[in-house]
């Protein structure tokens, strides 16, 4: 038997890929109806493992979280990594420079999923939150050390 | 044909999430435990599968990303993570799914069908090929539940997944949800299909919850399982002896009596099959 054709599979299996993350029109020959509810199962699916990777942000969009993050999963289909946590961050970093207010809960996400992103070097970030006591973060990425944080209060606010 | 791997008896079981952990150190009957070998780092074993093993349970890692049905090949790192995972845990095979979740460097998040053709068929018999020849445990494939449908079929599911066990040597992880949900979202009479797999092949079966939304049934793993899914399975033991039969809880994890209920509801349909099947 003469090898497989494994060009045209990969085409073909994008192109199936793109139309159910994307709503791209589905190649020839799909039932229409199946393929459109496997695209929404297959889009809810990440909705609901970016929401339990960042459950402050699913808390802070609330109802909306499930509408904003396939609005934006459909955009960004051919970017995309399928990861919850690097998803999450891209869907993060897409509010915050639409203006959405997100909390200090949800920054503190922010930085921690960028620290377990990285994969060497130290990283180091530092912010200041005033929920639910004023303080400062630090959060830090160190090789061989894996992702550490100090909380600072400041002013009253010391426990 | 491959020379076929020998099928280790393994009893009642489920899937090893954190979740459940607790619950699941309460049931004295199990066997063994089914681990996503993605979720396994390079550092340290979670302590509850330690525990597992201590307690003298299998430990059976279950991949979810080497996309054996994909057209790349599988990729060597992701081998390497699966072989190190089953020998760190003293596996006596590994599994993965008859699918594809990546394409054009694109993950899908999600398990998706392969065109069910000779072409196909072909490219995942060289694909679980390059996984055995990697693995130092046997391989069992899993035919995943899918709600879309390649078009240009040249066999039905239990046809094509019988080819490639038997040209591969691999075992069959039976999945009795995925056989349920694509029965009745695709039309056909899943009982019927049932006998035409390779069941003489299977290394273990799984059963998962579902929930039927909008005329579509969802095989979610997040649900009850279903009285259907149920039937299947006693109807499977009164035909077979399936080396291992487990439950898979993946998300809305209910409090420890209900878990332990859904165990104990498997276990009767697998003891009132095997009656029948001693004595018909």
């Amino acid at each position: 038997m003469s090898a497989p054709d494994r060009g045209a599979y990969a085409e073909r299996q994008a192109q199936l890929l793109d139309a159910l993350l994307r709503g791209d029109d589905f190649p020839p020959g799909f039932v229409v109806a199946d393929a459109d509810a496997a695209g929404v199962a297959l889009r809810r699916k990440r909705g609901r493992a970016v929401a339990h990777a960042w459950p402050a942000l699913a808390l802070c969009l609330g109802d909306a979280f499930e509408t904003r993050f396939d609005e934006f999963d459909r955009g960004a289909g051919a970017s995309a990594s399928g990861e919850p946590l690097r998803d999450g961050l891209a869907f993060a970093l897409c509010l915050a420079g639409e203006d959405e207010p997100l909390g200090d809960d949800v920054r503190v996400e922010m930085l921690l999923a960028r620290a377990s992103l990285r994969r060497r070097g130290i990283w180091l970030r530092a912010a200041c939150l005033r929920e639910p006591y004023p303080r400062l973060l630090l959060v830090a990425r160190l090789p061989r050390a894996g992702t550490r944080q100090r909380s600072f209060a400041i002013g009253r606010a010391r426990w | 044909m491959r020379p076929s791997a020998i099928i280790t008896r393994l009893g009642p079981g489920a899937g090893w999430r954190p979740q459940i952990d607790g619950a699941l150190a309460q049931v004295e009957e199990l066997g063994f435990i089914e681990v996503i070998a993605e979720s396994i780092g390079s550092g340290p074993l979670p302590p509850g599968i330690v525990a597992a093993r201590e307690r003298g349970l299998q430990v059976v890692p279950h991949g979810i990303g080497l996309s054996l049905g994909g057209a790349e090949r599988p990729a060597p790192a992701g081998l390497a993570h699966l072989a190190s995972v089953a020998e760190r845990v003293g596996a006596p095979l590994v599994s993965e799914h008859i699918a594809f979740v990546r394409a054009d460097g694109r993950e899908a998040g999600h398990l998706l069908p392969v065109p069910r053709t000779h072409p196909a068929l072909e490219i995942l018999c060289e694909n679980v090929a390059i996984a055995q020849a990697a693995l130092p445990v046997p391989l069992a494939l899993e035919h995943v539940a899918a709600l879309v449908q390649w078009p240009g079929a040249e066999m039905d599911e239990a046809t094509f997944v019988r080819e490639l066990i038997e040209r591969t040597g691999a075992l069959l992880l039976l999945d009795l949800s995925n056989l349920y949900a694509n029965g009745r979202n695709h039309g056909y009479d899943a009982l019927e299909a049932l006998e035409r797999f390779p069941l003489e092949r299977i290394a273990y079966v799984h059963v998962g919850g579902g929930v039927l939304r909008d005329g579509v049934y969802h095989d979610t793993h997040a649900h009850p399982v279903v009285p259907g899914v149920l039937h299947l399975v006693e109807e499977l033991c009164a035909i077979a002896d399936p080396p291992g039969v487990m439950l898979e809880r993946d998300d809305d994890f209910p409090p420890p009596s209900e878990l332990i209920t859904e165990l104990r509801a498997i276990a009767d349909a697998v003891r009132w099959g095997g009656e029948r099947r001693v004595r018909p």
